[in-house]
């Protein structure tokens, strides 16, 4: 039951115990599957293992550990970036058909624990605005509010837990003094790393609107962006001139990038000839960082030169 | 402006002589001060004690000091990362944009907006404890309100912008609390929802009783308001034959923003702020900025009063209105001319760089 859990949610604190108290030690056999779960979040395929045998389940909870510590040594944001959003997703995946009490387990340690006020699922505003993700609907503005608490449904819930998990796991910390092996098996890891990403992006600071930098600093930190930072993103980046292959470029640098599907969402943009939205959309969309009171992002440009 | 500048200091300097100010956790705030030229002319002071803090202030005698919302445990260490950051209360700046006085009505004004503030929001939504919210008059355009919860200690910038757009209610889009299922049935708010989807029910039961054409003329038939009434029972929005119910709601939804509280964002957005000391006084008013137990009933030009009725003579640089100020009226005064007024008024004027001592 303990490692069963531990083997599904590593991040977790029985995750933690697991490794003590079984002493597992970083084997070849271990490093070879912590780069594959890194290589698995890097090509998105976000299987989830569910091991039967004992020393099986043992291998997986150590190549979590192993992969956390590669990425510490690597220091490498991209790659954690991705593997924090892979690990948040098979999580997430496991969710629905997962037990009352695993449930319970999983939330108490997330810290996204719902309650009931007054018949109805809440969860409390703190926890809420920490780790509902970057999209209109979830926007507290939006949403169902009293007493300290907002009202969620438990898919919701679940979308919350994943980026409760994303989070986590994307705070990796500094690891001096790696051991041999992991310093091996970092190597061959950036070996077999895709060269396709992540590329660089070359935009000359206070060129756009506050907004837009906000959204370029958070391509450049490999962070995730929402559908409609996303998409505002793409409209004013073809509104610019920027050719589909410099917008690929700078696509390529979140952790959920995939080639196809950025390619797909940008020509689309392209063919349709969106405009871009206006400030007060950014604003309703949560994307507006600064009142600039320009009326639209693209008239940037022309309002500093006049300023 | 020297003499103008030693008199102003002295009195500043007198004023904490006799008042002991406090500030919750004083060893783990940082503090600024500034002066003639600049609000923060210098930051990352510390003070262990309150009463270290005091004799600052009549030692040093700043013109204005400010604390840090957070609390770190290094306060005084640079550069910001060294200071560890430990939480922070959650505050809201509310300001009316005045000229040299503050009207009745820009208090009103500025007034309601705390009370709904806490009221409405804080208390309500957000389910802030009454003993959790300090209210604080700027000492000059409007107030500052502190919230000391637990629950929003914390918040990161992201989670309190999210707030804060919540209370000036950016963003909203009343459309987005309708839903069309599929061809025949609209989902909508309920009277009973929470939050802003409960207030646009209000607001729609309001305009049905004052004025029920001003959304469709139809409604002025009997049993039509009644559907629509029942539409806000259980969500249900089929109900009412009017096809774009929707676009017709664009007026209770505008008045329904007249609900929302015009916080500075950027106030409550930055965990590393600076924000005026309780109780201390402000370098452009000389007033207190003083902490409230109600707001409801008070006014600055008689409630935030530092020095004294004892009068000094000033010269005025410009034409000065007739004003209220320290429960009498102050006459108007010409350019260049001048008349003994009471202290209060005198330093005030100086401070806005309205008049200079004669």
């Amino acid at each position: 039951m303990g490692l069963n859990f531990a083997c599904k949610y590593p991040f977790t604190e029985e995750g933690r115990q697991a490794i003590i108290e079984n002493d597992i030690q970083i084997n070849d056999e271990i490093a070879e599957r912590g780069v594959q779960r890194i290589v698995d979040a890097l090509n998105r395929e976000h299987k989830t293992a569910n091991p039967i045998h004992i020393s099986d389940q043992l291998i997986e909870i150590g190549s979590y550990g192993a992969a956390r510590m590669m990425l510490a040594h690597l220091k490498n944001r991209y790659l954690a970036n991705k593997f924090a959003v892979a690990e948040a997703k098979k999580a997430s995946s496991l969710m629905p058909g997962e037990s009352k009490g695993n449930i319970g387990r999983l939330q108490q340690e997330l810290g996204v624990v719902p309650a009931e006020f007054e018949d109805k699922l809440v969860l409390p505003i703190e926890v809420y605005v920490k780790f509902s993700p970057k999209s209109v609907d979830y926007r507290l503005i939006n949403r169902n509010v009293k007493g300290g608490y907002v009202e969620v449904n438990k898919r919701e819930i679940f979308r919350l837990m994943e980026e409760a998990v994303k989070m986590k796991v994307e705070q990796i910390g500094l690891f001096p003094n790696a051991p041999e092996i992991v310093k091996k098996y970092s190597k061959r890891l950036m070996g077999v790393v895709p060269k396709t990403a992540p590329s660089k992006m070359s935009f000359r600071e206070g060129d756009n609107p506050p907004c837009i930098e906000k959204m370029l600093e958070t391509a450049k930190r490999h962070e995730n962006l929402g559908h409609q930072g996303r998409w505002s993103l793409v409209v004013y980046l073809i509104n610019k001139g920027l050719p589909y292959e410099k917008i690929l470029q700078v696509f390529s640098n979140f952790p959920d990038y995939d080639e196809r599907v950025a390619g797909y969402q940008i020509k689309h943009a392209m063919n349709r000839g969106y405009s871009m939205p206006s400030c007060g959309m950014m604003l309703s969309y949560g994307l507006c960082v600064a009142d600039c009171k320009i009326g639209n992002p693209l008239r940037w440009k022309a309002w500093k030169k006049k300023k | 402006m020297e003499k103008e500048k030693v008199m102003v200091l002295s009195s500043f300097s007198d004023y904490y002589k006799g008042t002991d100010i406090e500030v919750p956790a004083v060893e783990q705030r940082e503090f600024g001060v500034g002066g003639f030229k600049k609000k923060i002319e210098s930051r990352h002071l510390s003070f262990k004690t309150d009463e270290a803090l005091k004799n600052y202030l009549v030692q040093e005698t700043p013109l204005y000091i400010s604390h840090s919302i957070a609390y770190y445990k290094f306060p005084e260490s640079t550069p910001m990362e060294r200071k560890e950051w430990m939480g922070g209360d959650l505050i809201f700046d509310l300001d009316v944009h005045a000229g040299i006085f503050l009207t009745p009505e820009e208090i009103e004004q500025v007034t309601g907006d705390a009370i709904t503030l806490a009221e409405d929001f804080l208390e309500k939504d957000f389910g802030v404890k009454k003993d959790e919210i300090t209210m604080v008059f700027s000492g000059g355009r409007g107030f500052h309100i502190h919230v000391k919860t637990p629950r929003f200690r914390y918040l990161e910038g992201d989670g309190r912008r999210e707030i804060a757009d919540y209370v000036a209610g950016a963003g909203l889009d009343y459309r987005k609390f309708f839903e069309k299922i599929d061809r025949y049935r609209l989902e909508g708010p309920k009277k009973t929802d929470w939050g802003y989807r409960g207030r646009f029910c209000r607001m729609v039961g309001k305009r049905l009783d004052e004025k029920p054409s001003s959304i469709h003329r139809g409604l002025k038939k009997p049993g039509e308001k009644e559907k629509l009434l029942g539409c806000m029972e259980d969500g249900n929005w089929s109900k009412t034959p009017i096809k774009d119910i929707v676009e017709r709601l664009e007026g209770p939804a505008k008045e329904m923003r007249l609900e929302t509280v015009e916080v500075d964002t950027g106030v409550t957005i930055d965990t590393k702020r600076l924000i005026r000391v309780p109780d201390t006084l402000h370098g452009s008013t000389g007033l207190i900025a003083k902490k409230l137990k109600k707001v409801d009933d008070f006014e600055p030009y008689r409630d935030a009063l530092a020095f004294g009725s004892e009068p000094i003579k000033i010269k005025a640089k410009q034409d000065l209105p007739e004003q209220e100020f320290a429960d009498s009226t102050m006459e108007n005064m010409k350019k260049e001319e001048e008349k003994e007024v009471p202290k209060s008024y005198g330093i005030y004027l100086i401070l806005k760089d309205a008049a200079t001592l004669s």
